[in-house]
């Protein structure tokens, strides 16, 4: 992560200096992580703490040999539901917010439902999803999609409207149409405002679908994570959480990725 | 409107007769904003011919309603009272033709293209792009040859503002109409764009009406200087600046050229 937001920050970075910088900034964060976890290994150790209550990072390490098929088979479910309601999700949001931007009414209307809905936990509608639903993909993906959908609709509206008067202006003494104005316009100034919020949605997308599985679920991540910590599998627990994580990660890298290669202008530079 | 240019087709004379010698009329025109108690009369009772090929500089202290003057030209804001025709046309008609430019006081370029491809949007909306200019040759034109691909924030405020003129003159508008397009650069690159824009005036022929809130700048562009006096905002005097065509900045420094700034320091002393 750190690394992604540093390369958007400085994108000329080039030939072998650059990549020396780049191995030497990273460096320190290297060193922290590996402290991090011998001091770990050292505490559990040196006061002997049960691995069922805290294993250490061997033990997670050992789980990851032994239950990497558990762990993989149980992967790929999560993965599946936390990517189709990212796609749901922000795309309906998208559409939602254009539809806004060129309807006031619309907007006047569905706007607070919106956010009324988003001020109930997510946590609280999982139960009644999965009792529409039952407990197959579909309410896990209804979840991650709306637990993107929200930060996506209010950051969307915002950049389609983040249009200054002067280049409307200057769009008008063009005789430009309402949707030439739209795609020349609207949706490139929007696009800074829609990545970050699909930063957000790419990690909490994967919070979605497990706290979905968390209820009534016998696959998935979130399932994993609530039989293992039932049956004081802690080291399998842990290894769960790490792979939960990763996949954040994983997301949250492919979101930045696109945004570096997409915008390459800076919002505030230029008026 | 539709109804009176039809009728007007026929007599082809006097149409290109008004063509000919005046490019922009404006007749008794009033602009009030609001309604009622709040309404606000920008401009009152406005009356002035632009000559074809001229350059007129607009010059008056603030609120004086020389950027809704230009901006009621340029069909940007509705006239209340009187009559405004470019070219014999209504400014909407005019608009739609592409008879006349604009040119802001921030360059208004979009900050994800580049340089070129900010000049060629005209040419991309509002059915434009039949007669133009070729880009590359404009950017040549005002100096930034060579800065074809670079982005709006990799330029300097002045380098932003040649390219918004390029960009104005890519449709070959008969008319150029210019709302204070210096005033935020320092006074080195003003005085080095204002050279410039006296050649590209000859070289390119075209009528350019220019808004300014500095005296010298006024005198030096002009050879008519329209001086406004405001509250409400209405024409003081037309004054004709008696200075050789080809103009230079050395000139600034004539007795000449100080006693027409003090003539107008005088007339707007007076507003």
């Amino acid at each position: 992560m750190a690394d992604i937001a540093h390369r958007s920050a400085a994108p000329v970075q080039h030939g072998l200096f650059g990549l020396t910088d780049r191995f030497r900034d990273k460096l320190p964060a290297a060193f922290a992580v590996v402290g991090l976890i011998a001091a770990w290994q050292f505490v559990v150790w040196a006061f002997s703490v049960p691995t069922y209550m805290a294993p250490g990072p061997l033990d997670v390490l050992r789980s990851f040999r032994d239950d990497g098929w558990t762990l993989l088979s149980n992967f790929w479910p999560t993965l599946f539901e936390a990517m189709l309601g990212f796609v749901f999700g922000n795309l309906i949001a998208i559409l939602l917010a254009v539809w806004f931007v060129h309807n006031r009414t619309a907007e006047r209307a569905f706007y607070p439902i919106a956010v009324f809905m988003h001020t109930i936990p997510i946590i609280a509608v999982a139960p009644i999803l999965v009792l529409i639903f039952g407990s197959g993909y579909l309410p896990k993906v209804i979840i991650a999609a709306l637990i993107c959908f929200f930060p996506t609709l209010v950051n969307m509206v915002r950049g389609l409207k983040a249009v200054t008067p002067a280049t409307l202006d200057l769009m008008r003494v063009l005789s430009a149409s309402k949707s030439e104005i739209f795609w020349k316009v609207r949706i490139q100034s929007s696009l800074p405002f829609l990545f970050a919020a699909l930063k957000i949605a790419s990690t909490t997308c994967v919070i979605g679908a497990i706290v979905a599985e968390w209820i009534g679920s016998n696959f998935g991540l979130g399932a994993l994570i609530i039989e293992a910590t039932y049956n004081f599998r802690s080291p399998l627990l842990y290894a769960t959480v790490f792979v939960a994580a990763l996949l954040a990660v994983v997301l949250f890298s492919i979101v930045s990725v696109a945004e570096a290669r997409l915008i390459k202008w800076k919002a505030s530079d230029v008026h | 409107m539709n109804a009176r240019a039809l009728a007007r087709s026929p007599v082809m004379p006097a149409a290109a007769d008004v063509e000919a010698n005046v490019a922009v009329s404006v007749r008794n025109v009033d602009v009030v904003f609001g309604e009622g108690e709040s309404a606000v009369t920008a401009l009152s009772g406005v009356s002035v011919d632009i000559a074809a090929g001229s350059l007129v500089t607009m010059l008056g202290p603030s609120g004086c309603g020389k950027s809704t003057l230009l901006r009621a030209i340029a069909d940007l804001v509705p006239v209340s009272a009187g009559e405004i025709t470019v070219l014999g046309r209504s400014p909407e008609e005019a608009r739609r033709e592409r008879n006349f430019s604009f040119v802001f006081q921030d360059a208004t370029l979009l900050p994800w293209r580049s340089a070129l491809d900010n000049v060629r949007l005209p040419l991309e909306v509002g059915g434009g792009g039949a007669a133009h200019a070729e880009p590359r040759e404009l950017l040549e034109l005002v100096g930034l040859k060579g800065r074809e691909k670079a982005l709006p924030a990799e330029l300097s405020g002045g380098m932003r503002q040649r390219v918004a003129i390029a960009r104005a003159l890519v449709s070959r508008p008969k008319i150029l109409l210019m709302d204070e397009p210096f005033g935020a650069l320092d006074e080195i690159t003003r005085d080095k764009l204002n050279e410039e824009l006296l050649r590209i005036w000859r070289e390119t022929g075209t009528t350019i009406m220019f808004v300014t809130h500095s005296i010298p700048e006024a005198a030096f562009l002009g050879q008519q200087v329209l001086v406004l006096a405001s509250h409400p905002g209405r024409v003081k005097e037309l004054v004709t600046v008696d200075l050789p065509a080809q103009r230079r900045l050395a000139m600034r420094d004539t007795l000449d050229f100080v006693q027409i700034t003090a003539h107008l320091r005088r007339l707007l002393e007076e507003c």
